[in-house]
């Protein structure tokens, strides 16, 4: 199996919680994840459920006032919660980048393409200002740009959606970061373009063996790019698995509906069924229970754990709680 | 429905009825201001104002506004002449009461023309859009850097019969031109709003729904400009009077009034002829002004929502 | 670029040959004629008339207003009813003071307003940022001359600090400097109280801007990179929003010429709104028409200057 070495994050009961009223709420509630050279590691939910709430504190891109972080969010024996800002800094772009979900709007729309994506070179790099300029070409000649030389000195709306998502990972790239997020990249991307994208993205890891985190609402990408998979519910994982063992086996109600709500996959269970609702907002998100049991009332008391944890039922497949072994959903 | 976003706040009307709308503006605003303290004493202090020029000119009598040399720059507190009286005789404090209602007056007329003249244009640019709207628009931007206040000043010279009307129609000549903009920019809005959609599936003429949807729904806005307007067209007409082309010589305004400051004498010497004119303005233009800051945060929370 | 700056001049030239019809039929209203500044009264009937026939006034009114635009390209703008000298130089000098009088205005506009905007901006809604609100709600509701004449009345007069009148003092010592400094001395106050009270929006726009830019996408884009605050403040929060302010630039410069009258008149400042005020009292109308001429185009121009501006900072506009 993989060295030791090989491991690039390791989150430890991570609690993210946003002031509300006063009062913190977390928004990412103990999480452990760990992340791996080489390997992308997607991260599903619906909307609410505190994937983007986890990638922000790995990338220490929060309202320090209003956010509260505890746990351990490790990198090479750093830990990166409670990190001084300037230190952050020189982690941030450097050792970790991020690709954001709307690529219009990550871009400064008064800023050279060009600029934009040598401002990250001036601050981690010792390049001189020429050969940051010939960086910037490389970059986005490397995520499949054409034209460099024009582009670089085009401004953010001359540029196409697609066009402008790959600056944005031209730019997430330009230091060789060794972990990657990538937060819902495809999502306001027309569906061919975001084939392209995905590609571009596994390109990249072939070359350089970067950790990828890879945030999506859309099963179809999991399966195709994910090496693994961590499914979110209010904050929490229920359920983590190598990509096949989950599309093959999942075991938590949760992960079964939203494979359910996927169009064709061959989860052969004439029993599964939409789940309804949706994910309660933060401030009215319980703090002890299955924060679950609220969406399948229909399911009997005392199969609930009272506090659920996570049971490891197959190397690498991780499961909250133990009801998937008597489980069913309502016809 | 998981991952279904979209889906969330998608309420949709049968039969294009329209949806039922948030609390009428003006309601929303009124209890809005009588939260605020402030806005309650200003709105107090205005009445009393009015009560004070309005009432106090039924009193006041004519001879004391007549020009009489021999009474002529008569310091404060003069027995009969509270403020002491300017080089004609005039009674100061009468010209205050006077004065001061005739620019409110002034203030109000101008604001009521070019309120229903920027009211009508603008929502006819609005809602039409396109060709209509551009000419209209061209036209106000035309008007808008127009040195007005010299146009103006030129007119009260060469019109005859020049008179307190003559200056309202001038004065309102240029002002309904920021009017027309504001609510054009209100009515650009809502046109794509769903309720004027519903009501032009349903048939409505574009009059109606001009008139019946889109004007209540900006009520709230037109408050806002009627009362930042009276307190910008109070400033214009005192502004003119100050420099002694606004109202004609024979209808006292505060403008007037204060005017007797550009006599270097009057101004160093004799500050109770144009102080209390002065103060009074300042007050009117104060208090005004709150209240329609507080109807203006009233208006931006209830867009918010 | 280059083309929507062409575009936005073609625009301009229509509006100021509409200005200019409006104002020759405006002229044409106002009583006297061109020569009521040169004849002799005693001059008969016939002559005049013979003259009135010689300067084209019998013309059809077209032709007169050609005749007029003709004159105003070789910079001819008729005569002075009550000076006796041209209006054109007339109006040299004022202009001058009036130009001055408007730079340190609109500089110390700025100056006030974008510290103001930015600090309100960074602690809204905390002291600061109600402080500044207050003070903006003062400045902003105070009707311009009334501003004007308590300054005066305050710092001219009761106070003694600045002079009340004029661009230079009478009694000047000799030398450049003592004399520069002493228009300083006269221009201070008048611009200082039109600065201050002119802020009102420039700040607002910089508070919502720096505010609303705060939590934009690609502000979290330039920290992922690992951009310090400071610079991700100056760099994108601040020159972001400095972007509508410039598109104001117009409005600001068309505010002071309109308060030029005022400003001018109260303070016995001798430039082109005072010679307004000066013109209108003696009813000399070809001055007054120069005037009116000047300030609309410069209006206009202001007007075209921030959009000019707004082009060359806003890459968006420039390729539309
Ligand atoms: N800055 C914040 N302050 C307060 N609450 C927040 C903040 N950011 C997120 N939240 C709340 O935290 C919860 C998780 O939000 P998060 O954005 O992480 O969800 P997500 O899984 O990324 O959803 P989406 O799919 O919509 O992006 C939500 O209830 C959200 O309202
Ligand atoms: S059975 Fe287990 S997972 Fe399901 S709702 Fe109950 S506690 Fe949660
Ligand atoms: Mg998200």
């Amino acid at each position: 199996m993989e060295k030791p070495s090989d491991l690039l994050l390791d989150i430890q009961h991570l609690h993210t919680g946003f002031r509300l009223k006063g009062k913190f709420y977390d928004a990412v509630d103990d999480v452990s994840l760990t992340l791996r050279k080489n390997e992308i590691l997607a991260i599903v939910g619906e909307s609410g459920s505190g994937k983007s709430t986890l990638a922000s504190s790995i990338i220490g891109l929060y309202d320090q006032k209003n956010t509260r972080v505890r746990g351990d969010i490790l990198f090479n024996e750093l830990n990166l919660v409670g990190l001084n800002e300037s230190l952050f800094n020189r982690i941030r772009g450097k050792e970790i980048g991020m690709i954001f979900q709307d690529p219009l709007a990550a871009l400064n729309p008064l800023m050279r393409i060009g600029a934009q994506i040598e401002e990250t070179l001036y601050y981690h790099t010792k390049l001189n200002e020429k050969e940051r300029k010939t960086r910037v070409l490389e970059l986005l000649d490397q995520v499949g740009i054409p034209d460099p030389v024009r582009i670089s000195r085009q401004y953010p709306h001359e540029l196409s959606g697609g066009m402008r998502q790959r600056v944005i990972i031209a730019i997430a790239i330009a230091d060789k970061p060794s972990i990657l997020l990538a937060d819902e990249p495809t999502t306001a991307l027309d569906v061919t373009i975001q084939a392209q994208i995905l590609d571009l993205l596994k390109d990249i890891q072939d070359e350089t063996s970067a950790g990828i985190i890879l945030i999506t609402h859309d099963l179809g990408v999991v399966s195709e790019t994910a090496d693994r998979v961590a499914v979110m519910y209010a904050g929490q994982i229920v359920e983590v698995a190598p990509v096949d063992e989950l599309f093959t086996n999942p075991l938590h109600p949760y992960t079964r509906s939203l494979l359910e709500s996927m169009p064709q996959t061959d989860v052969d269970d004439e029993e599964l069924h939409v789940i309804e609702g949706t994910v309660p907002s933060l401030d009215k998100m319980m703090t002890d229970g299955c924060r679950f049991a609220p969406r399948i009332p229909w399911i009997d008391a005392t199969s609930h754990e009272e506090e659920p944890i996570l049971h490891e039922v197959s190397p690498g497949h991780e499961v909250r709680c133990t009801c998937y072994r008597d489980f069913y959903f309502k016809n | 429905m998981l991952f279904n976003k979209a889906n969330k706040q998608n309420i949709k009307t049968e039969a294009g009825e329209p949806i039922s709308l948030p609390p009428s503006g003006f309601k929303l605003v009124l209890k809005e201001l009588l939260k605020d303290k402030f806005a309650i004493f200003s709105i107090l202090v205005l009445v009393l104002i009015l009560l004070f020029t309005f009432l106090g000119s039924a009193f006041v009598s004519k001879e004391s506004l007549d020009t009489n040399i021999l009474d002529g720059l008569m310091p404060a507190f003069s027995s009969g002449h509270f403020l002491g009286t300017d080089e004609g005789g005039k009674d100061i404090l009468s010209l205050l009461i006077v004065g001061g209602r005739n620019s409110i007056v002034i203030g109000i007329s101008v604001t009521a023309i070019s309120i229903i003249l920027g009211l009508v244009i603008g929502l006819i640019s609005g809602y039409f859009g396109g060709v209509v709207d551009d000419i209209f628009m061209r036209i106000i931007d035309f008007i808008m850097v127009l040195p007005r206040f010299m146009i103006i000043i030129i007119l009260t010279t060469i019109i005859s019969n020049y008179n307190a009307f003559t200056l309202i129609l001038l004065i309102s000549l240029f002002s309904w031109t920021s009017s027309a903009r504001y609510f054009r920019s209100f009515v650009l809005a809502q046109r794509e709003r769903e309720y004027v959609m519903a009501s032009k599936a349903s048939g409505s003429s574009n009059v109606a729904i001009m008139f019946r949807e889109v004007l209540p729904n900006i009520s709230s806005m037109i408050i806002i400009d009627v009362v930042l307007g009276i307190a910008g067209n109070i400033g214009i007409e005192t502004g003119l009077s100050f420099l002694g082309y606004g109202l004609p010589a024979s209808t006292p305004s505060l403008g007037t009034l204060i005017g007797y400051a550009n006599d270097p004498v009057n101004i160093m010497s004799r500050p109770w002829v144009w102080l209390p004119a002065v103060v009074m303005l300042l007050i009117i233009s104060y208090m005004i002004n709150y209240v329609g800051t507080v109807f203006q945060r009233a208006a931006d929370a209830r867009q918010r929502r | 670029m280059w083309k929507t700056i062409l575009r936005r001049v073609l625009v301009m030239i229509p509006q100021i040959i509409i200005l200019s019809i409006l104002i020759f039929f405006l002229a044409k209203m106002m009583p006297g004629d061109p020569f009521t500044g040169l004849i002799d009264p005693k001059m008969d009937v016939n002559t005049i008339a013979k003259l009135k026939q010689e300067y084209g006034l019998n013309d059809a009114p077209w032709v007169q207003y050609l005749n007029w635009v003709k004159n105003l390209f070789r910079g001819d703008l008729g005569m002075s009813y009550t000076q006796h000298m041209s209006v054109t130089s007339l109006i040299g000098d004022r202009a001058q003071n009036t130009f001055w009088l408007s730079l340190v205005t609109i500089i110390l506009s700025y100056l006030f307003a974008i510290p103001m905007g930015i600090i309100a901006g960074r602690y809204k809604d905390k002291w600061p940022d109600q402080t500044i609100r207050i003070f903006n709600y003062i400045t902003f509701a105070i009707p311009g001359f009334v501003a004007y004449v308590l300054a005066l009345w305050l710092f001219g007069y009761l106070l003694n600090w600045f002079p009340t009148t004029g661009t230079v003092s009478v009694s000047v010592a000799p030398g450049i400097f003592n004399y520069i400094l002493d228009r300083a001395h006269h221009i201070i106050l008048p611009a200082l109280v039109a600065a201050l009270i002119s802020t009102t929006t420039t700040v607002q726009y910089l508070r919502t801007g720096i505010i609303d830019n705060q939590v934009e996408d690609y502000v979290r884009t330039a920290r992922s990179k690992g951009v310090p605050e400071r610079v991700v403040f100056n760099k994108h929060i601040l020159r972001n929003s400095l972007l509508p302010i410039t598109a104001f630039i117009g409005n600001v410069i068309g505010a002071l010429l309109g308060g030029a009258v005022m400003i001018e008149t109260v303070f016995s400042y001798p430039g082109m709104g005072k010679l307004f005020m000066e013109s209108i009292s003696q009813r000399d109308y070809p001055v007054l028409t120069a005037l009116i001429l000047m300030f609309g185009i410069l209006a206009i121009v202001g007007n075209l200057i921030s959009d000019i501006v707004m082009t060359i900072v806003d890459p968006r506009i420039r390729v539309k």
